[in-house]
């Protein structure tokens, strides 16, 4: 046990920690992490497999790299720990006593000798500490007085500070990983989906996108409702650094797209021995309307696709989720026959890639199409949150701490002999040490000065 | 007046500074010291009317992509300088950091850098942007300072100049330290939180930020409480200089990311 404290409290293990855990993070910047294998095999070849095998590609929560943090946890909590009683003693009962011998191995340090009896010295010494701001403590043991100054005790647990800190830190990092969740809502305008174990829904009422006058995005905004036992509870607007939260639950900002399998196309349709106008026809991908015609014709819309390409084996498909080349495969159909069928593009009109339909008798074009905008949101709920917050507040706390408010002390040994006074000084500082030494020689001189 | 102009003009003047430096560092003259650093100064002021001018002209934060970024992070570089000349008097690391300055700001007008002022996409519309970014470079600032003075202490001879070149490492460090872990990390962190819902996602430029701060904390535990100085701490600092660099620049070139900003 005794050698496993001893183990654990080593600086040197700390360094090796955390060159270790420095190496590692720079592997993992230089090989992309968390892709498919498919994406591996291009960039690696054959070794992708074992790449993915050995953890490499989900490096930072590969058992190793968490195993070398929770070392340094560890590491960091048994190092401080060990430190700390002592350090609570000197803060809380310090020894006031300090041989002469001591004074002098001060890296500040000052001897003088006064003609005034040993309470008096002792007295104006203490006062002219006061004034500056020291907080005095003082003893008198077999003739000699004793006499120690401090200011800024509280620097001593900068460093302890930052490294609870650290702990809370990991402690808030472990339980996210035990009990954050995380998922994405993918919500078309109008639609209301549950919101995976929080008992209230969420509705999509209208997303918008804004525009710069450049034609750049400027935002983007959800407009929802929360929904609890189907009952409206409360309206937000979710944008991009805009989170909503509610009920521990916070939702982002994070996608958006078109819903393409759902797009009203509107169709001109004529035929073509028919005098009259092209009527505009409203149909939504797999959705059939009867024409009206003597013949009782029938048109179905039977895909729509926003950007339209052959693929292999000249299969149609969509090159994009942008409306690039908008295409929708329709077909007629008349007494018992197909009258018409084949895509009709909305960038080109005048062409029809039909099926061995060409000489059918129907025009079909696509007149307008809209398609309803989806919103994707993160739904978060991540108990470790405040953790992380108390962690970075302790953290910065300590730094200031151990920077900028570093412990001081002046110590004091007073003796008598014939009458004359004889006074030691020495002062330390963990850092700072050229105000101490200002202090301290102010204080010498006003020792100096005569009553 | 526009910006560029200001800003090639406080080039122009960075430039003038760091001749006089050099010349101090040939002739040995307080006095070419005293004019380099006030010229500086005088840059100093041209600068700051460039990020001003900027910064109404965008109606942003004059640190949105790379040219932007380049310039403050020279800026602040200047600023550090300015105020650990005025604490320690160390004229020597003038001429060397104006260098480094010029050269940042002679990349930036590169025209490889787009310079125009473009609308912020949604991301970086917040208040976070000023913080976690001017904060986190100006700690970098104080990380080239004690970059600059690390060189230097390898290259110095003189004991008595090698153990002040030390001290203004350290003390560099002890500043910049606390300031780039609350702007690029505990910022960094809580804006992450309200934009993407994630205080930390393994991003590459997060992770660089965090090799950079092991450096700088294997730096000041090895220094306070294993006692090193002097040649060790001096190439730890240069690492760690060196890291942080590689945060701010090579990640946004060499790897992808969340970060995909500046």
């Amino acid at each position: 046990m005794r050698s496993l404290i001893r183990f654990f409290s080593s600086l040197r293990l700390a360094i090796v920690l955390i060159i270790l855990l420095a190496a590692a993070s720079v592997l993992g910047t230089l090989i992309p992490q968390g892709r498919t294998l498919e994406e591996y095999a291009v960039r690696y070849g054959g070794a992708a497999g074992i790449l993915v095998k050995s953890g490499l590609t989900g490096l930072y929560h590969a058992a190793g790299f968490l195993a070398l943090l929770i070392l340094l946890g560890l590491n960091i909590a048994v190092c401080t720990l060990t430190r700390l009683p002592g350090k609570l003693r000197r803060a809380f009962r310090p020894r006031l006593e300090t041989e002469a011998k001591a004074l002098a191995g001060f890296k500040i340090h000052d001897r003088l000798k006064r003609s005034a009896p040993l309470a008096e010295v002792r007295e104006r010494l203490e006062t002219a500490m006061r004034e500056a701001g020291w907080r005095v403590r003082s003893e008198s043991r077999e003739n000699r007085v004793h006499i120690l100054a401090r200011k800024r005790t509280a620097g001593l647990f900068g460093s302890d500070i930052v490294h609870l800190g650290l702990l809370v830190l990991l402690a808030g990092g472990i339980v996210t990983a035990a009990a954050g969740f995380r998922t994405e809502l993918a919500l078309s305008e109008g639609l209301t989906l549950d919101v995976p174990k929080a008992g209230f829904a969420l509705r999509l009422d209208k997303f918008d996108t804004e525009y710069h006058p450049d034609g750049s995005v400027k935002a983007w905004k959800s407009s929802v409702t929360v929904l609890e036992a189907e009952r409206p509870v409360r309206q937000a607007v979710i944008a991009v650094n805009h989170p909503l939260t509610h009920r521990g639950y916070s939702f982002y900002q994070m996608s958006y797209g078109d819903d393409w399998d759902a797009t009203r196309v509107t169709l001109a349709v004529r035929k073509k021995d028919d005098p009259a106008p092209a009527r505009p026809i409203i149909l939504h991908p797999g959705r059939r309307l009867a024409l009206g015609d003597a013949a009782g014709s029938e048109i179905e819309l039977k895909r729509f696709l926003p950007d339209f390409v052959l693929g292999e084996g000249n299969r149609p498909e969509n090159r994009s989720y942008r409306p690039d080349n908008p295409a929708a495969l329709v077909e007629i159909r008349g007494g018992g026959e197909t009258a018409f069928e084949g895509w009709v593009f909305a960038n080109y009109p005048g062409f029809a890639q039909a099926h061995g339909r060409e000489a059918s008798g129907w025009e079909v074009g696509i007149k307008a199409f809209d398609a309803p905008r989806f919103s994707v949101l993160e739904a978060a709920k991540d108990p470790g949150v405040p953790l992380i917050w108390i962690g970075c507040l302790l953290g910065m706390a300590g730094l200031f701490l151990a920077f900028y408010w570093p412990a001081r002390e002046i110590r004091a040994g007073l003796e008598e002999a014939n009458g004359r006074t004889d006074i030691g000084l020495g002062g330390t500082a963990a850092k700072g040490r050229d105000r101490l030494q200002a202090e301290f020689t102010a204080l010498v001189e006003s020792l100096r000065r005569p009553t | 007046m526009t910006e560029s102009t200001f800003f090639a003009a406080a080039l122009a003047v960075y430039a003038a500074a760091a001749f006089f430096y050099l010349l101090f560092l040939f002739n040995g003259k307080e006095r070419s010291a005293k004019t380099g650093f006030a010229v500086a100064v005088a840059g100093f002021v041209l600068h700051t009317g460039a990020l001003i001018l900027r910064t109404v002209e965008s109606g942003h934060a004059p640190f949105t992509n790379m040219y932007e970024s380049l310039s403050f992070l020279a800026w602040a570089s200047v600023l550090a300088f300015v105020l650990v000349t005025l604490r320690f008097r160390m004229h020597r690391v003038g001429p060397y950091l104006l260098l480094i300055v010029i050269g940042l700001m002679a990349l930036a007008s590169s025209p490889l850098m787009p310079k125009e002022a473009t609308p912020l996409v949604p991301a970086l519309q917040s208040y976070w942007l000023w913080l976690h970014v001017s904060v986190t470079l100006l700690g970098e600032a104080f990380f080239a300072i004690a970059f600059v003075t690390s060189l230097m202490y390898l290259k110095a001879r003189d004991p008595e100049k090698k153990e002040r070149l030390d001290a203004v490492s350290y003390r560099a460090i002890s500043v910049g330290f606390p300031l780039f872990t609350l702007g690029g990390l505990v910022f960094g962190m809580v804006w992450a939180q309200k934009a993407w819902g994630t205080y930390w996602s393994w991003d590459p430029k997060e992770v660089w930020s965090l090799i950079t701060w092991f450096v700088f904390a294997l730096y000041l535990h090895t220094r306070i409480v294993m006692g090193w100085k002097g040649r060790r701490s001096a190439f730890i600092a240069v690492l760690g200089f060196l890291a942080a660099l590689f945060t701010f620049f090579g990640v946004n070139y060499l790897l992808a990311g969340l970060h995909s900003y500046a």
